[in-house]
């Protein structure tokens, strides 16, 4: 299914954004081991095989998330919780085929296969954003160039691009009621607010599965868990300025604000950027203005 | 000559736990190297039970530190990078030994011949291996001293000429 209309990715293949590394693990190995290769290279999921090196499943942090709710013991083996089978692309598909894909089974990673059915590669969001910005940022329109600033370009900012639904727990809810809400809410990462409403940390699924493996229990207070402080832009800010602060700062997602310090009225994460598909102006879709590879 | 693992390993070894923050565990790494009078550059993981449950070298802690994009920042030229490691520290300060050390470990027993070991570690890219007989861990033989054991022969002939 292609996109209806023309953006920055438009013309891009998988092979363009994927990653050519891909962690794999037997289907044997622990939720441990799977816990720590996930926290080491900073990924979302891993490929399961069997004895013979074939894929047969995929570990996420979602998997991890309900094993830990679970009470699953460590040592349990991926192929308890895994997701099968896994999914895959073609390296040479339009990287909008692809995101559609993704988008249509709600996963954040696609494995990518060769004309002879090997896999070579693992598609995410993450990836697909680092593309975009890396494109971005060398248009001669760039917002970080000062000559593009005065441009009479449209530019699209945050307030709307950013997901609106956000979730938040209280601070004295406990560690179950925030996998509860996760899970329903097929979210990301939960704001903790105090008494007041004020966002005061935030639990991501990072945080969850670092929990599960350091054996805390559910009745833990989730204060003891989040991530603080919580990680914000200005829903003025313009796409490049909120991705290039995630990039930099290896976070999934910014909480948005009214104005630099007010109310958090949204989230903008870099799966909302790989799904928007452009950047802030698409002055290359207008223009025509071509980019060196 | 030495002919197995027995021969070459080194029982004066260091070991960490799971729960060790890793800001410890480089601490760790310091002060076994200070006192084994060379650099250190992976040790066992052993739980309370003294079983070995993992390795974790400098390799797995770097590979925590690398940011997720270093690929895009080697190519942009308009990158401010004060305060990114200090980032990572931050982020480190959560991380436990156990997070992010290797949990598939390679052992060998303590008859191993020395070249099988040459040819397990070239073959899966290890410098380190413990020694374990019926589950007790006897040393570790690191690639440096199987370097040395081999090759100092080259340098015993050049000093018999």
């Amino acid at each position: 299914m292609s996109s209806p209309r023309p953006h920055t990715l438009s013309g891009k293949v998988v092979a363009d954004a994927m990653r050519r590394g891909i962690n794999r693990l037997g289907r044997d190995s622990t939720i441990s081991s799977a816990i720590s290769i996930l926290i080491k290279y900073k990924i979302g999921g891993l490929l399961v095989t069997d004895d013979d090196q074939n894929p047969v499943g995929v570990v996420s942090k979602t998997n991890l998330i309900g094993a830990y709710y679970a009470a699953l013991p460590l040592d349990s083996p991926l192929e308890y919780i895994m997701t099968s089978p896994p999914l895959f692309c073609g390296h040479g598909d339009p990287l909008e085929h692809a995101l559609e894909q993704m988008k249509k089974h709600q996963i954040y990673r696609i494995y990518v296969q060769d004309p002879e059915g090997s896999v070579i590669g693992a598609l995410a969001y993450p990836d697909i954003v680092g593309m975009l910005y890396e494109f971005c940022s060398r248009c001669p329109k760039s917002i970080f160039r000062k000559d593009s600033i005065s441009e009479d370009v449209e530019r699209s900012r945050i307030g709307d691009c950013m997901t609106t639904n956000i979730k938040d727990v209280c601070s004295s809810s406990l560690m179950h009621e925030v996998l509860e809400e996760l899970s329903m809410h097929h979210i990301g990462a939960i704001l903790v607010t105090d008494e007041s409403g004020q966002g005061v940390g935030v639990i991501s699924k990072t945080d969850l599965i670092l929990a599960y493996n350091h054996g805390i229990p559910l009745d833990t207070p989730a204060t003891e868990v989040m991530s603080a402080p919580v990680r914000s832009c200005s829903k003025e800010d313009m796409l490049e300025e909120a991705i290039r602060q995630m990039i930099f700062s290896d976070v999934h997602r910014l909480f948005v604000r009214d104005s630099d310090a007010g109310e958090i009225t949204g989230v903008f994460s870099l799966t909302d950027a790989a799904l928007n598909r452009s950047g802030s102006c698409q002055a290359c879709v207008a223009s025509r203005i071509q980019i060196a590879p | 000559m030495k002919i197995v693992a027995r021969d070459i390993m080194d029982t004066g070894f260091h070991t960490l736990a799971p729960e060790t923050p890793i800001s410890e565990a480089v601490n760790t790494f310091k002060q076994a190297s200070q006192k084994e009078g060379r650099r250190l550059f992976g040790m066992m993981v052993l739980n309370d039970d003294g079983d070995l449950v993992g390795m974790l070298s400098m390799y797995d802690i770097l590979l925590f530190m690398r940011p997720k994009h270093v690929h895009i920042w080697g190519k942009m030229d308009d990158i401010d990078l004060t305060g990114i490691i200090d980032q990572g520290l931050d982020k480190a300060r959560s991380i436990r030994v156990g997070d992010i050390m290797s949990q598939e470990i390679v052992t060998i027993g303590p008859d191993t011949h020395k070249f099988l070991i040459l040819d397990i570690m070239i073959k899966q890219h290890i410098r380190r291996l413990p020694v374990v007989e019926d589950g007790k861990i006897l040393g570790i033989v690191y690639i440096s001293d199987l370097f040395y054991d081999i090759l100092d022969r080259f340098t015993e002939a050049g000093d018999d000429k």
